[in-house]
């Protein structure tokens, strides 16, 4: 059992200027090779959750930190689910763009540019590495979005609804990246309304409500709305529910 | 209209401090001189750089069309009303003394608008970025520089998708003074909110991907510069600073 | 209140870059309920453009109702039709939700007692006193769509209206515009979710390279899942799993596949 990259002890954070806090007494850890959904309304803490564990907050954004939060990770990396925001829009090409990263590290050339090309081919996007950026679609710019942020090889990979912007096969394709990045060494939070995807490419779940932590544990328990277990449940499937429609065949008796 | 344009001019295929130095140089002379002839002659300098650059046409649309009522302005203002006037019709005349500085006055904003608008034509701002990184320059002070040169394209696109959104809620645009007005909330402010939210994620999204660090950055791509290139950029400055002194000795040209 | 049917006679557009629609003729009849799918760059927004007004045709004519929509601006067109944009924050600026969702039927001089139900309906009274950019990314969403639902338009026209949605908003959706096409509002959705596509839609357009590939009745193409294939696309989950189970209708609907496994014997740890 490695030593937990993100530790939470007692953690309440409250935004700047705000009395309700934003996340209330978390306490958990996050070990590398994990791949977490966080699963919650709109506003129960989720993204919160992800600025804070990455750093982000209460620094770039203010705010107060109470508990104790232990971040073992040196580079950790975010992606939101608007990707045009996340562009330095200083970059003529998409090489380029995902080279940002890389480039701050004070590398030779054909290093930075070799990470790169490693980033955007595991997205399946090196065939728009010379394009112009502003010319993408919301799909390809997002793909290009997460590239940028792997390039760096992050050992905290944080993710906000990063599909929202894809249509069904290329949100596929994302979520199958994530154990593997996960498998790498790295540990993966990702929220999302998505709790289908997320089931299938979690290890874990953590369901927020109103900033607390209300379930810990195996994806089957915690994200049990996706399309499936609802149908499931409505029918009169035993706990524990089927997250997918082979879990749900799996269980009918013939 | 207004900012970069692509092409394949000299000035755009030169290192992007190039155009930079000459035109600041165009800029910094043309304050040292005094005489509309030398004024002539900047302008003239600033009309050569925009043709080299290709966009002369281009240039010399929105330099018309600022300059004009500027000149015109000053033509009265100072042409008729200026010290010692030559030929009089009561309070009205003709001064030379008037005209010339009209002539300096209106010289000076001509030369700026069309050195300043080939810089934003020809200068690429990722190429500008990549010359930039390429001497060491911290991204911080690059963002600013950056962001002010793309802004207008930028707020320009979201203004069109804002304008478009608002006009299917009913909103009219046009009709009475009043009502102009009234039109301006439901525009400007998902502009402004918008961006503003926008720069939230952005700075988040760009200090996980390291734009805060310190030291040096590798430049991916960038500009060829030659010793030419390099000499021309120091003489045209020396030039500048030449009339600058001229000016304070009392020989201003 | 009731909708208009909505005409498209040989309809054609170009961008520079090239012809986006070829010649689409589409007929809706007033109260139908339409999804329109397709690749990207097939012209399925630049077809909701042309609805409201906002792109013109260069051939062809575009009716809703007996308005020639090339004879109307897009301000015109909004007393008739609804435009829910797929990013909310075009559009957003008042101080307050409630405020917000009140501006188009003030434009349309429409009474402001319409507000209040529209955000009962989308789970949004709670925070109408909230400025809206204080709200997360599905909120704001809602709150735009409750903007264009006050208007209380005879056509609704939707670009992804359940992108970055869960259940509990897409439910709301879902509801809502059942709702509205039980009193006769014709809807039309450019929509790749297709739980959200199976709960609303009678009918699908395909559209491929600015032609309409496909028409056919939604219950028909959601089972068929070579076509759905061929657009990137699965069945939605009821389809799956009637097919899997081989049950005699594949019910395309949560509650009809519910309803469908109502004798069915569940393995598994008894409660």
């Amino acid at each position: 059992m490695s030593a937990p990259l993100l530790r939470f002890a007692h953690v309440t954070y409250r935004h700047a200027g705000a009395v309700t806090p934003a996340l209330a007494d978390v306490t958990l850890e996050v070990t590398a090779g994990e791949v977490v959904a966080l699963a919650g309304a709109p506003g129960a803490g989720a993204t919160t959750f992800l600025l804070v564990a990455g750093g982000f907050a209460p620094r770039l954004v203010g705010g107060t930190l109470d508990g104790t939060l232990h971040r073992a990770a040196a580079r950790p990396g975010i992606v939101f689910a608007a990707p045009w925001t996340q562009l330095t829009g200083l970059c003529q090409t998409v090489l380029a763009e995902v080279a940002f990263g890389p480039a701050g590290l004070g590398l030779p050339r054909e290093a930075v540019r070799a990470a790169a090309e490693r980033a955007l081919e595991r997205l399946g996007v090196l065939h728009l590495a010379g394009r112009d950026p502003a010319t993408l679609s919301g799909g390809e710019l997002q793909r290009v979005v997460v590239a940028a942020a792997l390039a760096l090889e992050p050992d905290l990979l944080l993710l906000d609804d990063p599909a929202a912007e894809l249509d069904p096969a290329g949100a596929d394709a994302l979520y199958a990246l994530l154990p593997d990045v996960a498998a790498a060494g790295a540990a993966v939070l990702v929220a999302t309304p998505d709790t289908e995807r997320a089931a299938r490419a979690a290890t874990r779940a953590v369901r927020l409500d109103g900033g607390r932590v209300v379930a810990d544990g195996m994806p089957a328990a915690v994200l049990a709305e996706t399309p499936a277990a609802r149908i499931a449940r409505a029918a009169g499937c035993p706990a524990p529910l089927p997250l997918d429609v082979d879990a749900l065949v799996a269980r009918v008796a013939r | 209209m207004i900012g970069y344009r692509p092409g394949d001019s000299p000035l755009h295929r030169a290192h992007p401090y190039t155009p930079l130095a000459l035109a600041a140089s165009l800029l910094l002379t043309v304050f040292a001189c005094g005489s509309p002839g030398a004024v002539g002659a900047v302008v003239l300098a600033a009309v050569v750089l925009a043709a080299a650059g290709g966009v002369l046409g281009y240039t010399a649309r929105p330099a018309l069309a600022l300059g004009l009522a500027t000149w015109v302005l000053l033509l009265v203002l100072h042409g008729l009303f200026g010290p010692e006037p030559f030929v009089a019709a009561g309070p009205l005349g003709v001064s030379a003394p008037g005209l010339r500085r009209a002539l300096v006055l209106g010289g000076r904003l001509t030369a700026i608008l069309v050195a300043f608008l080939t810089v934003l034509a020809v200068v690429s701002p990722a190429r500008l970025v990549d010359a930039m990184t390429d001497r060491g320059v911290p991204f911080a002070k690059m963002y600013l520089l950056v962001s002010t040169l793309t802004l207008v394209p930028r707020l320009r696109v979201r203004a069109a998708q804002i304008l478009e959104a608002q006009q299917c809620r009913g909103l009219r645009l046009g009709g009475s003074p009043l009502a102009r007005v009234a039109a301006l909330g439901p525009l400007v402010l998902p502009l402004v909110l918008g961006a503003l939210a926008e720069v939230d994620e952005q700075v988040l999204a760009l200090d996980a991907r390291g734009a805060g660090r310190p030291g040096r950055r590798t430049a991916l791509d960038p500009p060829g510069d030659s010793a030419l290139q390099c000499t021309m950029r120091w003489v045209a400055l020396l030039l500048a600073a030449a009339a600058f002194a001229a000016k304070f000795a009392g020989h201003a040209l | 209140m009731s909708g208009h049917a909505v005409r498209l006679e040989a309809v054609s557009f170009r961008y520079d870059a090239g012809d986006v629609l070829r010649e689409v003729s589409l007929a809706l009849p007033a109260g139908s309920s339409v999804a329109l799918l397709g690749p990207n760059g097939a012209g399925k927004t630049t077809l909701t453009r042309l609805l409201v007004g906002l792109r013109r045709p260069r051939a062809g004519r575009v009716l809703v109702g007996d308005w020639d929509v090339a004879t109307k601006r897009p301000d015109e067109m909004a007393r008739r039709v609804g435009y829910a944009f797929q990013h909310a924050d075009q559009q957003l600026f008042a101080r307050t939700v409630a405020d917000d969702v009140a501006f188009g039927p003030r434009r349309l001089g429409l009474s402001p007692d319409g507000v209040a139900p529209v955000l009962e309906e989308l789970g949004l009274a709670g925070v109408a006193r909230r400025h809206p950019y204080d709200l997360p990314a599905p909120l704001r969403k809602l709150v735009a769509l409750a903007g264009v639902l006050a208007m209380r338009p005879g056509v609704l026209v939707l670009d992804e209206p359940t992108a970055g949605f869960g259940a509990a908003a897409r439910g709301m959706v879902v509801t809502a515009l059942r709702r509205r096409l039980a009193e006769g509002i014709t809807v039309l959705a450019v929509s790749h979710d297709l739980e959200f596509v199976a709960e609303t839609a009678e009918r699908i357009v395909v559209l491929e390279r600015g032609r309409v590939a496909a028409d056919r009745p939604a219950a028909a193409l959601l089972r068929d899942a070579p076509a759905l294939e061929g657009l990137g696309l699965r069945p939605p989950t009821p389809v799956r799993i009637g097919l899997a189970l081989g049950l005699p209708e594949a019910p395309v609907r949560e509650a009809d596949v519910v309803a469908a496994l109502a004798g069915v014997r569940w393995l598994g740890r008894p409660v």
